[in-house]
């Protein structure tokens, strides 16, 4: 395969997925005119920059083919803390400085519990997790945290708006181009995805895949903090279940953004959030109700990652060949 | 002569743009033993994958007891009789002996819920070791078998299922010690006298005398010659020299021309338990030292100790005269040694990549602008120079190394080891799996790289070691053996790496 064909096959893969867009935008707009007002197109994109920046996250910990099943857990108890410090009269970047370095610790404690300990992930992950959403009842027993949330001015991060687009949408497009930089032009990022695909051989070429693999977990750990702040500051309050539907979404949207556009990257997230949350804001307006939102979406993943796949790509093309043949066949024997 | 179990007539196989079997023909007989000889890259193990169905041939006939075949799958083979035993078999070390043999066939019945007949399971181990006496406790764990154990119960897995009428077995012996060899000879005879028909990969040419009744020497592809022991004793006739051919001096580049220089790396006593022993040696500039030794002989553990990934138990290191200690492959790439490793598809590459990302991967400090960027364009620019002077082909930066043959695999990990500019460079088994031109070009790049650097090249392939190596010493069982007086004729070299012994 040459560069230019290699170029061909991305901008077809591209195109396909500004096509996927239009029609599933115009089949929601169809089913529901209400999805394509103003409200409603806010509404999704505050809730792709939550989505979003949890699935970020993820991303990090996907390209070094690991899994983390503790974003929910995190976002519960980081949701508290924040929550408590708000709460305790403290300005809103110590809230947030005090929720990015606990999550920074949870992630640390993870990766190095996988990376260093060898550990096996998913079993990790869900220990932390499960920590994590006991520990995030340790400050009210449960009860919602809503104090001073107003003065502090965290409802800013949702209503405030900056050259037309709502500043947590900013605050997305923000992290991505940073994380996008990151991951796509530098050593680092080179490092983290020879990790992921080949670990003797970058351990062999002299990267710390260690390092890289516990720095994973901290990225997702942080980017799952900053997807909460922005519900936090959309709802007004804190409460233990807040992170409770940012995991489902930003493993879709990773996995199906990666099916799509070819690869996990950085802009694939980006692309495959979009389609999650138009997907899941337009149910939401047709009164689906929430509680079947998970496995819709969850349904949306599998169907989407084997349309996508070459393996289920190569077998259905082998049942057309084998059914052509058999037709050819017969017709040779008539 | 009775007629031939199997045969194969004008079999040809291409892998892209090489052709890696053209018209092999070849048949052998029931009950005899028959060496398949040649060196790596010879056509062998694409031709013994093609009768064990793990490929597919593009052209030619099989025919099994007369009979065609075309195999699609290993069960193909399986169940016209062909049975092969891989070179590393794949057992389960938790499980005994006897279950391994009869893993997946416990019953005749292949339900969910059929039930395991531990008592048919034990008739049937019985009648096959009666067929077979071979001194083996087959209720022992896999795990606690010595290697020639493990080798029998993966024969007696092989022709446990189906009637067996030929058997692979491909280099048996390189893990086995010179006692275990007799004992896997001894079943090899029992097979044998029940008809079946062995075909015998190895590289160790005294065996063939030894053991076989026959043998083929694949070369370049196909098979040119075919004769019985007694014919080519008769004829006095020299396997080797078959097996190279006339030519084949030729890719081996000339040696220095110039006394070597300055001393690069020094190894003093080093010791790794379990591996190796006592290793001494210096690498200098402007020459190539060569170490042979076999699978098991402690080479691959000596070069990973050098190279930081499992750093020696004892022993020092000087890196242009200063002691050095590298406990990390990072810290070895930053003072200048660079490893080619054995396994470059585990160890060497990220398949799934083009060249233009592994090449810079082992120095992106080379690559780095600043803190944070890449010089993307300078990166492509080296990638591109570099993948040129090793002769990638096909030149593309953006195929992935995945899409490569196994010889343009080892260049981008050559490219790799240029882009890091290191002072010493140690290659582990560079040619296994690449085909004689990407070899030669392989061996010609060493032979530049030394008059930069001081140049290790690790084999378990003697001619390969004494063909490019200016000094050679061999590794037997972890101790290093050198000549007692200058340096090591091949057959010299050939001895010590097998036997452990100076023949001088």
């Amino acid at each position: 395969m040459s560069g230019l064909q290699d170029m061909a096959r991305q901008s077809a893969r591209g195109l396909g997925f500004l096509a996927l867009v239009a029609l599933v935008g115009g089949a929601l707009a169809l089913a529901e005119p209400r999805f394509l007002s103003a409200a409603s197109l806010n509404g999704i994109a505050r809730h792709m920059a939550a989505n979003g920046l949890a699935a970020l996250g993820l991303t990090f910990v996907v390209i070094v083919r690991k899994f983390d099943l503790s974003i929910s857990g995190v976002a519960a108890f980081t949701a508290m803390s924040m929550g408590a410090v708000i709460a305790a009269g403290a300005p809103l970047w110590l809230a947030v400085a005090a929720g990015i370095a606990i999550g920074a610790v949870i992630g640390l404690i993870s990766g190095t519990a996988i990376s260093r300990f060898g550990l096996p992930d998913i079993v990790t992950t869900i220990a932390v997790g499960s920590i994590c959403a006991g520990l995030a009842f340790l400050y009210t027993g449960g009860r919602s945290i809503f104090q001073n949330f107003f003065q502090v001015g965290i409802t800013d991060l949702n209503d405030a708006r900056l050259l037309g687009l709502g500043v947590s949408l900013w605050i997305l497009l923000a992290v991505y181009a940073v994380a996008w930089f990151v991951m796509h032009r530098t050593r680092t990022g080179m490092a983290f995805y020879a990790t992921g695909e080949n670990q003797v051989a970058a351990h062999f070429s002299g990267i710390a895949t260690r390092r890289y693999i516990a720095l994973a977990y901290v990225m997702c750990a942080i980017c799952t903090v900053l997807a909460v702040l922005l519900i936090l500051a959309e709802s007004g309050n804190a409460e233990t279940n807040k992170g409770a539907n940012l995991m489902m979404p930003a493993y879709a949207g990773v996995f199906l953004g990666a099916a799509i556009l070819g690869g996990t990257s950085v802009l694939a997230t980006l692309g495959g959030i979009l389609l999650i949350t138009m997907l899941l804001d337009g149910f939401s307006l047709m009164g689906v109700p929430y509680y079947y939102s998970d496995g819709v979406i969850s349904l949306i993943l599998l169907a989407g990652v084997l349309a996508f796949s070459d393996t289920a790509r190569g077998y259905l093309a082998g049942l057309v060949a084998v059914r052509a043949l058999r037709r050819a066949r017969s017709g040779g024997k008539a | 002569m009775a007629a031939p179990v199997l045969m194969a007539s004008d079999v040809s196989k291409r892998f892209g743009p090489v052709l890696a079997l053209r018209g092999v023909d070849f048949h052998v007989e029931p009950g005899e033993v028959h060496a398949l000889l040649g060196i790596n890259g010879a056509g062998k193990s694409t031709f013994i994958k093609i009768l064990s169905g793990i490929i597919q041939k593009d052209g030619g006939r099989i025919t099994v007891a007369g009979a065609e075949v075309t195999f699609r799958t290993p069960e193909d083979a399986i169940r016209a009789g062909i049975a092969t035993v891989q070179q590393h078999p794949e057992l389960v070390p938790d499980m005994s002996g006897l279950d391994n043999i009869f893993l997946g066939r416990e019953s005749a019945s292949r339900g969910l819920f059929s039930r395991i007949d531990q008592r048919g399971l034990e008739r049937r181990a019985e009648a096959l070791l009666a067929r077979f006496p071979v001194a083996l406790d087959l209720w022992q764990e896999v795990g606690r078998m010595s290697a020639v154990e493990r080798e029998a119960v993966a024969i007696l897995q092989a022709i446990a299922g189906e009637h067996t009428r030929v058997l692979i077995l491909d280099e048996p012996t390189s893990t086995l010690t010179e006692v275990e060899r007799e004992d896997l000879f001894a079943l090899m005879g029992l097979l044998k006298a029940q008809g079946i028909a062995i075909i015998y990969i190895t590289h160790q040419l005294e065996e063939v005398f030894a053991i076989a009744d026959s043998f083929s020497v694949f070369r370049g592809g196909t098979c040119v010659a075919r004769m019985t022991v007694a014919e080519a004793k008769a004829g006095d006739v020299s396997l080797a020299n078959l097996m190279l051919g006339e030519a084949i001096g030729d890719i081996f580049p000339p040696r220095a021309e110039t006394p070597p220089g300055a001393a690069v790396l020094e190894v003093e006593d080093f010791c790794l338990e379990g591996d190796f022993r006592g290793i001494s040696l210096t690498a200098r500039k402007g020459e190539i030292l060569g170490i042979f030794g076999l699978v098991g002989s402690g080479c691959d553990e000596f070069a990973k100790a050098v190279f930081g990934v499992t750093p020696p138990d004892r022993g020092t290191l000087r890196l242009h005269g200063q002691p050095v200690s590298l406990r990390s492959p990072r810290q070895a790439l930053d003072a200048g040694v660079f490893l080619v490793p054995g396994d470059r598809r585990t160890e060497g590459l990220v398949l799934s990549r083009p060249a233009l990302f592994n090449v810079p991967l082992a120095n992106l400090g080379r690559a780095a602008a600043g803190r944070w960027g890449l010089k993307r364009r300078r990166m492509q620019g080296d990638a591109r120079e570099l993948t040129g002077q090793v002769a990638l082909h096909p030149p593309s930066l953006t195929t992935p190394a995945s899409g490569f043959s196994g010889g343009n695999q080892q260049k981008i990990v050559l490219a790799k080891g240029l882009y890091s500019q290191a002072d010493v460079y140690i290659f582990v088994e560079p040619t296994v799996g690449v085909d004689i031109g990407a070899r030669a070009k392989i061996y010609a790049l060493m032979r530049q790289l030394s008059r930069e650097a001081a140049v290790i090249v690790i084999s378990s392939d003697c001619d390969e070691v004494h063909g490019v190596a200016d000094r050679t010493l061999a590794l037997h069982k972890g101790r290093q053996i050198e000549p007692a007086v200058g340096t090591f004729s091949r057959d010299a070299l050939l001895m010590a790496g097998i036997m452990g012994e100076v023949t001088q």
